[in-house]
């Protein structure tokens, strides 16, 4: 965790298209995100231009400071160049991925960021979630793939929420409050559709069709929560979701021991961290109310976090 | 004839573990895992490491002798001659 080198007020924006493109080819884009400082290299003009978007509100660090995670996303040579052209990811000099189709170069982008914070930074307890805050009150959504659970966190943010993370909360072992990652939030196949028509006024990525994951787009972080990106939250829920067409909304109280042993199912290193993963986890659940949560329309999924909300006021 | 054995807790076990409403998750020193136990199950785990017990004492409840071969079984517990 890195912060020295942080250039006053420069963002990916501030840097122009230009200079952005010169950093990814020459000696790195030193990118903040969150806690981390990656040093992001490429040649790839089309990455290039989809990452000056969807990041034109980070901060950046200058070219000689040091970074947490050095990624490295090139094209291929030879014949590959002109035939089913592809990416590649490098990371410390390995390739730990099979390379994927040239137009999936800002997925494959996001999820090697997502792979260096999953696999390299135990000192958080890392969960596969979404996490969400408003009035100081955080929303951890774990759930696996197919859940709804990036759709929800995509309304939520749309409607005020504060955007921590999509896909990985850090849980600090010390005092159980969250760290925000704000990234991107991957959107897939129908989701898509279903938030352009429920937040217009987000911004979407090009979708990026045929990957592992069907079609891919990604929602752009509302500047809000970037420049908040230095603020820890307290967790105050733990919800389950779960999208099912036609559902009602209900939450349904989840036991404690239950949802702790679900919290540690979700989590990337909670067996790596040993007796420390047990008790923060242990921490969380003491902490929070958990819900197994199931909806089928946002409009009534925003009402059960909107009473959620008033709850505590 | 078959040496008299007890049970007691398996060394480098600490019992680390939170109760909330009658369940409890307790932390495998050994393995690494987390277990959803019962209070029943904890109380013996604290006997245990309090001393080691016969097992003629322990197992002449079925269901305490149930419970006590799922403990092994978990290496929370094993069994060591008298």
């Amino acid at each position: 965790m890195l912060t020295a080198g942080l250039t006053a007020g420069l963002t990916v924006e501030g840097l122009g298209a230009r200079t952005l493109a010169q950093r990814l080819r020459g000696p790195g884009l030193r990118l903040q995100t969150g806690p981390f400082v990656a040093c992001v290299r490429s040649p790839l003009p089309a990455l290039a231009r989809t990452l000056g978007h969807m990041y034109a509100d980070y901060p950046v660090l200058d070219e000689q400071a040091l970074a947490d995670f050095n990624v490295l996303l090139t094209g291929a040579s030879g014949l590959r160049r002109f035939i089913k052209p592809q990416v590649r990811f490098h990371f410390d000099g390995m390739t730990p991925f099979q390379p994927l189709p040239l137009s999936q170069a800002f997925p494959m982008f996001e999820w090697a960021m997502n792979w260096c914070v999953s696999s390299q930074a135990h000192s958080w307890l890392v969960i596969h979630a979404a996490v969400v805050e408003k009035e100081g009150a955080a929303v951890i959504l774990p759930a696996p793939p197919g859940s709804g659970k990036s759709t929800l966190c995509a309304a939520l943010v749309a409607r005020g929420w504060r955007l921590l993370s999509d896909e990985l909360t850090l849980v600090r072992p010390g005092d159980g409050r969250i760290d925000p990652l704000p990234r991107p939030v991957s959107l897939k196949n129908g989701s898509i559709d279903v938030i352009r028509a429920w937040a217009p006024a987000a911004e979407l990525s090009p979708p990026v069709l045929d990957t592992l994951k069907g079609t891919v787009a990604h929602m752009r972080v509302p500047g809000a929560s970037v420049a908040r990106a230095g603020e820890p939250a307290t967790p105050a829920w733990i919800v389950f979701p779960k999208w099912r067409a036609g559902a009602a909304a209900e939450l349904v109280p989840v036991a404690q021991a239950r949802a702790h042993l679900r919290l540690a199912e979700n989590a990337f290193n909670y067996s790596l961290l040993g007796a420390t993963g047990f008790a923060a986890a242990a921490r969380l659940i003491e902490g929070t109310r958990t819900f197994d949560f199931s909806y089928g329309a946002l409009d009534d999924a925003m009402s059960v976090f909107e009473r959620l909300l008033a709850g505590r006021r | 004839m078959s040496l008299p054995i007890s049970w007691r807790l398996a060394p480098g076990q600490l019992l680390l573990h939170r109760c909330w409403g009658g369940e409890c998750v307790l932390y495998n020193d050994l393995t690494g895992d987390t277990h959803l136990v019962d209070e029943f199950a904890l109380e013996l785990l604290e006997l245990l490491r309090a001393a080691p017990m016969p097992a003629t004492l322990l197992g002449e409840d079925a269901s305490c002798a149930t419970v006590l071969a799922d403990l092994a079984a978990l290496h929370l517990i094993e069994a060591a001659p008298c």
